[in-house]
Order: structure tokens, then C-alpha cells, then sequence
């Protein structure tokens, strides 16, 4: 059966077309929402709330896309309403100022490249961060994370060059490495 | 991806495609399994709650435990339990109003007129037993004997005759709308007493607000009244769906009250803006929203 079948059948109240769909997009969603939250609880948290959007609002699935481009845009919306929620913002901006005092005197201290990358990360602004990891990591594009987020494709090519130009100049010291 | 590197140097695509390869490996990379079946349980009773037209307050997400770590965020499954907690006070009270209701219209007959619609029927028929509420009035050419039973007395011993029984002239009714119109009494008074009482904590959470935003911002007193605020927010939100929010005037109400109590809990935690305490300031006075709560809220309920 194939996914305009079984979003037809959701319509109709399928619970085990619901099921099916579930089944072939949960780990996509979860991962995602992990990816962005980087926490299993809130993964959770969200990848239920997706779903139960995504079945909640069926009717307005016209089928013009691919079901799994239309669930991903619930996902954006609920992942970054989420983390909005928990006014992970502030604290993201007030560990970007951090980091952004550390990052050229810590090699010594701090050589892991793998910990300064997942710490300049968390310190770029919510934004940046947000179209840097649906962009580059999960390869949406801007015109779809513009969706999401309700700005413009042009806007997140402007938010995911400041994230590039951020991440590079806290990870400046291991760029000679890589560049060799 | 290389056409987002037009202006930048050649050596910027080499280091953002190493980071975006190490970002892709290793930041927030899958691990583990996927708690599919745990996700499904919850996701399958909220849509079935939802198919049953049941609001799934408790089953939609379980499993936040967000804001423990910031003091300032209100905990998602915190928030959850008091919608929840609520809820369920609002069922249990119903529940008990409408069990009430039910007795009351079963034994009215015998204690004397006590609503319009008993009062109407004591009007026509003299007291009566419980049995004989299910009964329609006999042909005036066959007058009923008034009951043995005094008016004073309860009628809960009064022997239930069975239908072989019956005189032959009795016919038989449902007597369901004489109830119904006493569960809907009792109902739409318990709706009002809840949201007297809901006014009166909202009246004493606005007062608490201006005391600590004005005289001492101190900031606990602050958290204090927002999380105060919180609760009566809750309720209030519950009551402008019931039928308590039916009344235009109390609708109105409710809707400005849950303006600014929303506004009190948002900004819970920060340091209050001189904007932000304007903000609140300006919509619980142009609403003149103390005035209308102490106005609405009948003398003596504050001590009730």
C-alpha cells in the first residue's frame, strides 16, 4: 500500500494506516527532533506531538507533496515551538558570549574537537543554529526551513552563513589541520 | 551546498564541510533505539481520546521534564498535572452536583417545592412518594388520594409498591426531565460557585501582584504571585468553556482576567521591564479589571 493509500485511509480513521505511516516516518522525526534538542525526553515529547498533529490535521494533506515533506514541516514547527517553550534561547545566548571568549585560548585545556564543536554549536544563536542543522546536517533547504520558521528562503541563507562564519571562527584552531 | 559559498573564501568550504561532516556524525547523532512502541501507546490513546471527542490532557506528552533545569520556565508536565488535577476536580464536582441534582429531584416531591418546576407540579398534585413521582396526574374524575406521608418526613422508608400493585388508573412516564431540570439547577450552581471562587483568587492574586510589583518588587513575591497567578489561569480558562462562560458579561471577564493573568505568568521569573510592567499595568486598568472582579464577586464570598 502506498502513502497517498494510507494518508487516504487516515482520513478515514484508520488507526492501523496511522500506524503504517508511523511506522515508516518515526525515525526520521525523532532523530530530527533529537537532533535539535539533544534530548531523548524531549525527542519523545515531540515526535508524539508531531504525529498526533500530523493525524489530527489530515484533511488538510492535499497530497501535492510527499506526506514525509509535509510531516517534516510539522516537525520543524513543533521541535522549534518546543524548544521556544523552554526558553532555551536565553540560555543559548548567554553560553554563545561564553564561548565566544574562550574559544581561542582553550585548545590546551580543551582538545576534544568533537566537545568544542558540540559547544559552538550550542552557543550559536537559536536561528543560526536551527538553519545550520536542518540545512546541513539534515538537508532541508531554505526553502523549506523558510516555511518552518516563517521567514523567507533568503533569510535562512543569511542565518546559515552567520552559523558557517560563527562555527568557523570557533573552531579556527583546528582549521590548519584540516585544511592540510 | 557550494552555491552558499559564493562569497566566501575557497579555504571556508573545506573547514564548513569538515564541520558539517563532524556536526552530522557527532552532534546530537542518533543513539540507541527509537522508543517506537512507548510513542505509539501515546500517540494511539490521544488519537482514540480524541476520535471520542475527549480532550487528551495527560496523554499527549508525558514525558518532558523540561524546565526543571531553569528556574525561571514553568515544567511542562507540571503544567500538564495541574490541567490534569483540575480536570479532574471539575469531573468529580459535576459528577457530585449531577448525583446531587438527581436526589434532589427524587425526593423533592416529599420536602415541598423547592425549584420553579417542582413548585409548579406541588402547585397541581399533592406531595408524593418516590414511586409516585413516575407517575402522571390521574382525570380530575379520579382525584389521587393525598399521600399518608407528612411533608416534614423523609420519604425514603415509604414502601415501593411493584407495577401488579399499582391501581389500574395509574400510567406510567419517564421521569427523566423533572431531573434533568434539577441536575441543570444544581449543575449551573455549582458553575457559578466555582467561578465566584475563581474570582476571588483572581481578585487576591492581582492584589498580591501590585503589592509585590509596586511597594517592594521583591522578586520571590513576585514568582509567588505568578505562580498563583498559574493556577487561577487554569481555572479560569476551564470556566470560559463551561457553561459559567455562557454569560456575556462573565465571558468578558474571564477573557480579560486570562489576558493579564497570562501576561503575570509569562514574565514569571524575569526581572519585570519597566515596558513589561506598563504592559500589565495598562490592560488591568484600562479593563478596570479589579473593579469588575470585586463587583462581580457577591459580598461575603471572599470569606466564604
Amino acid at each position: 500500500m502506498d502513502e497517498r493509500e494510507l494518508t487516504a485511509r487516515v482520513k478515514l480513521g484508520d488507526e492501523a494506516a496511522e500506524r503504517a505511516l508511523y511506522d515508516a516516518h518515526v525515525d526520521r522525526v525523532y532523530w530530527v527532533a533529537y537532533r535539535m534538542s539533544g534530548r531523548h525526553d524531549l525527542a519523545q515529547d515531540f515526535t508524539q506531538d508531531v504525529f498526533i498533529r500530523a493525524f489530527d490535521r489530515i484533511a488538510d494533506f492535499r497530497g501535492d507533496a510527499p506526506f514525509g515533506a509535509w510531516l517534516h514541516t510539522i516537525t520543524m514547527s513543533v521541535v522549534l515551538n518546543g524548544l521556544r517553550k523552554v526558553k532555551r534561547f536565553d540560555q543559548r545566548e548567554a553560553v554563545l558570549e561564553e564561548a565566544g571568549m574562550v574559544t581561542s585560548s582553550v585548545r590546551e585545556a580543551e582538545p576534544d574537537l568533537k566537545e568544542r564543536l558540540a559547544q559552538a554549536i550550542d552557543a550559536l544563536p537559536e536561528g543560526c543554529r536551527v538553519t545550520f542543522l536542518m540545512h546541513d546536517v539534515e538537508g532541508f533547504t531554505h526553502e523549506e526551513i523558510g516555511a518552518a520558521l516563517g521567514t523567507t528562503a533568503g533569510t535562512s541563507k543569511a542565518q546559515l552563513s552567520r552559523a558557517r562564519a560563527k562555527l568557523r571562527i570557533a573552531l579556527a584552531d583546528f582549521a590548519g589541520d584540516w585544511i592540510q | 551546498m557550494t552555491d552558499d559559498h559564493t562569497n566566501e573564501q575557497p579555504n571556508d568550504a573545506i573547514q564548513d564541510e569538515r564541520i558539517r561532516s563532524l556536526a552530522a556524525g557527532h552532534y546530537h547523532a542518533p543513539d540507541g533505539s527509537v522508543p517506537r512502541e512507548a510513542m505509539w501507546g501515546q500517540i494511539a490513546a490521544a488519537r482514540r481520546a480524541a476520535r471520542a471527542g475527549v480532550a487528551p490532557i495527560a496523554a499527549v506528552a508525558p514525558a518532558a521534564e523540561v524546565a526543571e533545569q531553569s528556574a525561571d520556565v514553568i515544567p511542562l508536565d507540571s503544567r500538564r498535572r495541574t490541567r490534569t488535577i483540575v480536570v479532574w476536580r471539575w469531573s468529580a464536582a459535576v459528577a457530585a452536583g449531577l448525583l446531587l441534582a438527581f436526589l434532589l429531584g427524587k425526593y423533592s416531591g416529599s420536602f415541598g417545592p423547592t425549584s420553579p418546576a417542582s413548585r409548579q407540579i406541588a402547585g397541581n398534585t399533592p406531595a408524593r412518594t418516590p414511586s409516585e413521582h413516575s407517575r402522571i396526574d390521574p382525570p380530575p374524575s379520579a382525584p389521587e388520594t393525598p399521600s399518608p406521608v407528612p411533608h416534614d418526613e423523609p420519604t425514603r422508608s415509604s414502601p415501593q409498591r411493584s407495577p401488579a400493585t399499582r391501581p389500574s388508573t395509574e400510567r406510567f412516564t419517564p421521569s427523566a426531565p423533572m431531573d434533568v431540570a434539577s441536575a441543570d439547577t444544581a449543575a449551573a450552581a455549582l458553575y457559578r460557585a466555582a467561578a465566584v471562587q475563581t474570582l476571588v483568587q483572581a481578585e487576591a492574586v492581582l492584589t498580591a501582584y501590585r503589592g509585590a510589583e509596586s511597594s517592594t518588587r521583591d522578586p520571590q513575591a513576585m514568582q509567588q504571585a505568578a505562580r498563583w497567578a498559574r493556577d487561577v489561569l487554569s481555572s479560569t480558562r476551564l470556566l470560559i468553556d463551561s457553561p459559567a462562560g455562557r454569560d456575556p458579561q462573565m465571558r468578558a471577564l474571564f477573557t480579560d482576567l486570562e489576558l493579564v493573568l497570562a501576561q503575570i505568568v509569562q514574565l514569571s521569573g524575569t526581572p519585570l521591564q519597566d515596558g513589561e510592567r506598563d504592559l500589565i499595568d495598562r490592560a488591568m486598568r484600562d479593563r478596570d479589571l479589579l473593579p469588575r472582579l470585586r463587583s462581580a464577586v457577591p459580598a461575603g464570598s471572599a470569606t466564604s
